[in-house]
């Protein structure tokens, strides 16, 4: 123990090495702005400050990436609270809550709150991934395609109970979504599938070109078209951010904890990550909640909820890869190739081999979550800005941005086009109350689901009772039921006690 | 009226329930027919596995079943709220506007790949805020020609996206423009 004190002050005495400590504020800066702008992503990001860590140390070049890695988690939530367009899936609980406290005349509290709970769940998670990553890893390994299934059912059943009055437009949508992430070659067996012929739908639907245009590109439509707006109508004015006082906080505490909570173990499954953290933190937060029916009209504790889950999905997705050498999110996927390239395996050995550079990892992003806030204030402030530029203005360059956000992810213009598609799509959608979160999800969680389902089904031999034999597997599945059904209770219970009082 | 303000109608209005169904008998339809369509994807590489036609079944199936469960919604009434709120929403949209900016989007994917990202975006902006209400001319042109030099600096100088060029003449023009603002 008193080792570990040692190695967590040599961490911290490497991080403020001037160096080290200029990537952490780069990388922050470089992560936030990347994960506000719809397409351009916090994964891309990364994988775009990969080549300038080859001149660095290992020390360095982890700093950096885990800057931009946490950085860019938090990033989407301002323009999506700004504009109502999620830099990436993750972001879209957050979307949900924050635009309508803006709408409601919060944003400035907003902005502020989404600061301070990203900046507690990573830091917290940080601390947890510092002093319980080798027992947490042992849990995650005893994973199996089976359990990683069933987390992904929680965050599908998550998306469809929440924020929506019809449980069947939300089942629509899912499934639909669900549908769209099987064209293309299927990952089990080959097999091409709703090709129509096209060589180009072989490599399926990229969701982030499905994200980019049901968001960005429908809500600029459904902005714009809705009323003749004239050019002295357009200017409005500036928000500022402000940091919420331990009054503010406090009452969300239960939020934050459970958000923190949720995030940190689903951050720690590989192949989960933030986007199945948010929404099931959300989707949680609303089920416990006294007042479920206001979610999606500006709650504060869905903000807290999402917000903290997100960032405390990082230290999560950390613990296997540390530990392992597992990533557990795309984003720490790349950042085992910046360890790679180094030379170094990540993995238990790591702990005996480098204790130095694991421990200045883990100190630099106890000290990148404190300074996130410091960095988010000035992001949002920028971005604020934007808010004076007039509509039709902004507008125009969102669309432009977005075209070049589709073509970024494969420099293709099949992605340009799909992207182009769902915008329109999406503006219909908005028209005729068919939910997007879950098709998005859909998209984004459908192959995992087929992959795990699947690959489940080979191993128990098409025993479908696997699911419910294995103990985390049936806790999982039986959580998920229960969040389907509460709603169906809650009205039951509602129309009993209604019954009595009436009479 | 309810306790949250909408109005209740004691009795469905029947073409607005019609209406209401078209979209998920539709959608229950095109499921059905990319059911049938799953009967031609490759047999699993043996009987015991449940191959690749399993999981699309599986999910067309389940939106089969929501597209029984949203009908059921709507012939209780109990989508009825939303579906006036929709009509009524539809009637603020100023239709020419918005099928403009439609055709706009989509002209603007097509024309990048031929005539170039640089004068495809250039011409996108200029009319896309033109269509959105901005009518100074100056500053429509001067924000359309800056925007765009700009967005070729960063993403093509900075980031080394390599952007539609356009085809045939307009190609070799990309690319002297790229030589004028030294991106390459």
């Amino acid at each position: 123990m008193s080792n570990q004190w040692a190695l967590l002050g040599t961490g911290l005495m490497n991080t403020f090495d001037p160096l080290n400590f200029s990537m952490i504020l780069v990388g922050l800066v470089i992560g936030i702005l990347a994960g506000a702008l719809p397409g351009i992503t916090m994964l891309n990001a990364i994988v775009l400050v990969l080549p300038f860590t080859y001149l660095m140390g290992i020390v360095p070049s982890l700093l950096l990436m885990t800057s931009v890695y946490c950085g860019g988690v938090f990033g989407g939530s301002i323009t999506g609270i700004l504009f109502n367009i999620p830099g990436d899936p993750m972001n879209v609980p957050t979307t949900w809550e924050g635009y309508k406290l803006n709408k409601k005349g919060f944003v400035s509290k907003a902005l502020g709150m989404a600061i301070m709970c990203s900046a507690i769940g990573g830091f917290l998670s940080a601390l947890i991934m510092t002093f319980v990553s080798p027992p947490f890893a042992r849990v995650a390994l005893s994973f199996s395609s089976c359990e990683y299934f069933s987390v992904v059912f929680l965050g599908l059943v998550s998306v469809v109970v929440i924020g929506t009055q019809s449980i069947g437009s939300a089942l629509i949508s899912l499934f639909i979504g669900l549908f769209l992430a099987t064209v293309g070659m299927d990952e089990i067996y080959g097999a091409v599938r709703f090709t129509f012929g096209s060589r180009i739908m072989e490599t399926g639907i990229n969701f982030t070109t499905v994200l980019i245009g049901l968001f960005a590109i429908g809500e600029v439509l459904d902005q714009l078209s809705l009323r003749n707006k004239g050019e002295g109508e357009q200017v409005r004015t500036r928000p500022k951010t402000t940091l919420p006082r331990f009054g503010d906080l406090w009452p969300l505490r239960n939020s934050i904890l459970r958000g923190l909570g949720i995030g940190t173990v689903i951050g720690a499954i590989p192949g989960t990550g933030a986007t199945v953290a948010s929404f099931v933190s959300y989707g949680v937060e609303k089920q416990v909640s006294k007042t479920p029916e206001k979610f999606g009209t500006g709650v504060w504790e869905g903000l807290a909820a999402s917000e903290t889950s997100i960032n405390a999905s990082t230290g999560g997705a950390m613990i296997p890869l540390l530990t392992l050498g597992i990533p557990g999110s795309g984003a720490t996927a790349v950042m085992m190739g910046a360890f790679l390239l180094h030379g170094i395996q990540p993995g238990p050995l790591l702990f005996s081999k480098a204790p130095e550079s694991v421990y200045t990892i883990f100190v630099g992003m106890l000290v990148c979550n404190l300074i996130m806030i410091l960095a988010g204030l000035v992001t949002a402030k920028f971005f604020s800005e934007l808010m004076r530029v007039p509509e039709n203005i902004l507008c125009a360059f969102i669309i432009t941005f977005c075209f070049i956000g589709a073509f970024a992810l494969r420099n293709n213009m099949a992605d340009v086009w799909f992207m182009a598609a769902f915008g329109i799509t999406g503006y219909f959608m908005r028209r005729y109350a068919l939910p997007i979160p879950p098709m998005i999800l859909g998209i984004i969680l459908g192959p995992l689901a087929e992959r795990y389902f699947l690959t489940t089904m080979i191993g128990a031999g098409n025993d479908f009772t696997v699911f419910f034999s294995r103990p985390v597997s049936a806790c999982l599945i039986a959580i998920s039921i229960g969040l389907l059904l509460m709603p169906f209770i809650r009205g039951l219970l509602k129309k009993r006690r209604k019954g009595p009082e009436a009479a | 009226m309810s306790q949250n303000g909408t109005v209740q109608i004691e009795s469905p209005h029947r073409p607005l329930i019609l209406r209401s169904l078209i979209g998920p008998i539709l959608i229950f339809l095109l499921a059905c027919y990319l059911y049938f369509l799953t009967g031609k994807i490759d047999a699993p590489p043996s009987p015991e596995q449940l191959g690749a036609a399993f999981w699309p079944r599986m999910i067309l199936l389940f939106l089969m079943i929501s597209c029984g469960i949203k009908g059921g919604e709507i012939l209780r009434g109990r989508a009825k709220g939303k579906t006036e709120a929709n009509l009524a929403g539809a009637a603020e949209v100023n239709t020419l506007k918005l099928g403009v900016m439609i055709v706009l989007v989509i002209a603007a994917v097509y024309f990048m790949d031929v005539i170039g990202f640089p004068l495809a975006n250039f011409l996108f902006l200029l009319l896309f805020m033109r269509i959105a209400g901005l009518r100074k001319k100056i500053v429509l042109f001067l924000t359309s020609f800056l925007g765009t030099i700009l967005l070729l600096y960063l993403f093509v100088k900075v980031v080394y996206l390599p952007l539609p060029k356009g085809q045939w003449l307009f190609d070799d023009m990309t690319i002297g423009l790229y030589r004028i603002l030294h991106i390459i």
